[in-house]
């Protein structure tokens, strides 16, 4: 029998050394910049250090970061604000681009441009699209113009200014630049219902909605349930359009929390504090992963 | 009876392509509105009553951004196509090579660093990105395009996505090659690599977006102005203190048609790669 062990032995090691040599590459990039980043954050979560003096001002301060950011104004504000940003961006993009796909997966004409101009926003760059819907909800702008000559206005908003109104750009923003990519997904599954159930339904006498409503929705969701956790933790992570929006303002009621980590870090250097910050929205972020896990065997139907 | 129902569906048909088509029309206003601001003068793109078509377009606005203002769009493209070609082309050999030991080598460890590479997906970027300043200003990479660069190497979606990829194709064709005395680095570069060209393709264009949208690293490791990426460029002419409406429409649209050229010419390969990385069974 020992003669014969050598030579599996060999095979063995051999696929073990060509499996590590292949994922080395990957390996490395992970540790260096994915899992050494992560465990340094998390230390400097527990750390104060002024950054341009040194090392050696580096000091533990235990739980007392996550005392002060809870106890800063514009982190909690700026909590709050995402929070919003969520509750509004996520449902309405979803139930939107749910009722295109429904109605653009029939019989419709111009299926292709459809496609293409609910798409080309999804693609863009978000600075660059931010900036337009900067200049279009400028007080001079033309949303406000349009507005007022449908006498819904009396006078311009100050979008940019008014706390009451300066989220309301960057939601439209959002919802405008998800759709796309939702549609995609939802006319996928869409196209997977077998024919014959609505079929089926026809010949019961089902009409368009209640089809709609008992057939494609338990369906599809499978995918919607995977958009509402997909985009909820990416609203959470909301930046681009928030930074494009608030340069140059100096309010904080439309401010995200990852903003807030931005600058916090990179203008004011206070890197004990803002990666305590990231560390919150971690956590967040693994409370949605946590609804996922267990959430999908109970709301889902397969 | 029959040709009344024809009527009534052709009918319905109709207007449901009206009602769509003034959504879709809508949802492009707003680039409509870029474009021609984009040719305007910066009095003509706020004149109370407005046009769409400019008096005399400026086509001399795209020269202004593109080669004479202080961050040039010129710039910005090379830049930002130098960081997206690096990014993806080590992206997906990397993940290629991490995908295909996933799915066809039986080595110790595999499952268990699978399940690690998924979980990190969970880490926001910004979590890590603090620490990645730090490291990167020791290593001398502040104000180098590799600091952008080099954290897209690690990529667990394209991993994930390309290893289901590999393991629909049959062993068939590896064993073959493996009684011909093949070792894992020829069977993967001869034989599976080429099969997964349309996969790869999707991840391409996918990355490509995302690479060249790409804007919070960018405002962190770029400071230099001749660094900018095209993403740097815009917010630098929108935030220029001439603040001049006209060039900054200008800059947005330079920096949108790279992606909607790419989306025209591989629309397929967007719709299968969103189609087969978002669907979960």
């Amino acid at each position: 029998m020992i003669p014969m062990k050598k030579p599996v032995n060999r095979v063995k090691r051999k696929e073990n050394l060509a499996g590590w040599a292949f994922i080395a590459p990957t390996m490395i990039a992970f540790l260096i910049l994915t899992a050494l980043p992560f465990f340094i954050a998390l230390f400097l979560s527990f750390a104060q250090v002024s950054y341009f003096k040194g090392w050696d001002t580096l000091k533990i301060v235990g739980f007392q970061n996550f005392i002060d950011i809870f106890q800063d104004k514009n982190f909690v504000t700026s909590l709050g604000n995402t929070f919003v940003y969520v509750v509004t961006i996520v449902p309405l993009s979803i139930i939107l681009s749910l009722v295109f796909a429904y109605c653009m997966n029939g019989r419709i004409y111009g299926k292709k441009f459809l496609r293409m101009a609910f798409f080309i926003p999804y693609i863009s760059s978000i600075v660059a699209v931010g900036t337009v819907f900067k200049f279009l909800f400028r007080e001079d702008g033309i949303i406000n113009n349009i507005l007022i000559n449908l006498h819904i206005l009396s006078q311009p908003i100050k979008w940019a200014m008014d706390p009451r109104f300066s989220k309301v750009p960057i939601i439209l923003l959002s919802v405008w630049a998800s759709i796309g990519y939702q549609l995609i997904l939802f006319t996928a599954a869409m196209q997977n219902v077998p024919v014959s159930l609505y079929e089926a339904a026809k010949l019961d006498g089902a009409g368009s909605f209640r089809q709609f409503w008992s057939i494609t929705l338990p369906m599809i969701s499978p995918t919607i349930f995977y958009l509402l956790i997909t985009r909820t933790m990416a609203v959470f992570k909301i930046f681009g359009s928030v930074n494009v929006f608030t340069m140059g303002t100096a309010i904080n009621s439309n401010r995200s929390v990852v903003l807030e980590i931005y600058t916090t870090a990179f203008s004011k250097y206070e890197f004990g504090p803002a990666s305590a910050m990231s560390m919150v929205l971690f956590a967040i972020i693994m409370v949605v992963t946590g609804i996922n896990f267990f959430g999908q065997k109970k709301w889902v139907h397969y | 009876m029959k040709t009344g129902y024809r009527r009534h569906e052709e009918f319905v048909k109709i207007l449901k392509t009206l009602i769509f088509m003034a959504i879709g029309v809508t949802f492009l206003l707003p680039l409509l509105w870029m474009i021609s601001s984009s040719l305007k003068t910066p009095a003509e793109v706020f004149q109370q009553d407005f046009h769409w078509l400019p008096e005399v377009p400026r086509w001399h606005n795209y020269k202004e951004v593109w080669l004479d203002s202080e961050v040039t769009m010129a710039r910005g493209y090379l830049n930002s196509i130098y960081i997206t070609f690096f990014s993806i082309a080590f992206k997906l050999f990397f993940a290629s090579l991490a995908a295909y030991a996933f799915a066809k080598i039986d080595f110790k460890g595999r499952g268990v660093i699978f399940m690690i590479f998924l979980s990190t997906m969970m880490i926001p970027t910004e979590v890590t990105l603090i620490p990645r300043f730090m490291l990167f200003k020791e290593l001398g990479l502040y104000n180098s395009r590799w600091a952008i660069i080099l954290p897209n190497w690690f990529a667990p979606g394209a991993v994930f996505m390309l290893r289901q990829f590999y393991m629909g194709l049959p062993n068939d064709l590896m064993e073959a090659a493996k009684i011909d005395g093949a070792g894992h680095p020829r069977i993967f570069a001869q034989i599976l690599l080429p099969l997964t060209k349309a996969a790869l393709v999707s991840q391409c264009v996918l990355s490509f977006v995302s690479c060249w949208n790409e804007y919070m690293a960018p405002l962190v490791f770029l400071v230099k102005k001749n660094l900018y990426t095209v993403a740097q460029v815009v917010q630098w002419t929108m935030m220029d203190e001439a603040a001049r409406t006209d060039l900054t429409m200008a800059a947005s649209t330079c920096a949108i048609i790279p992606v909607v050229i790419i989306f025209m010419l591989c629309q397929r390969y967007f719709v299968e790669g969103i189609a087969t990385s978002g669907v979960k069974g």
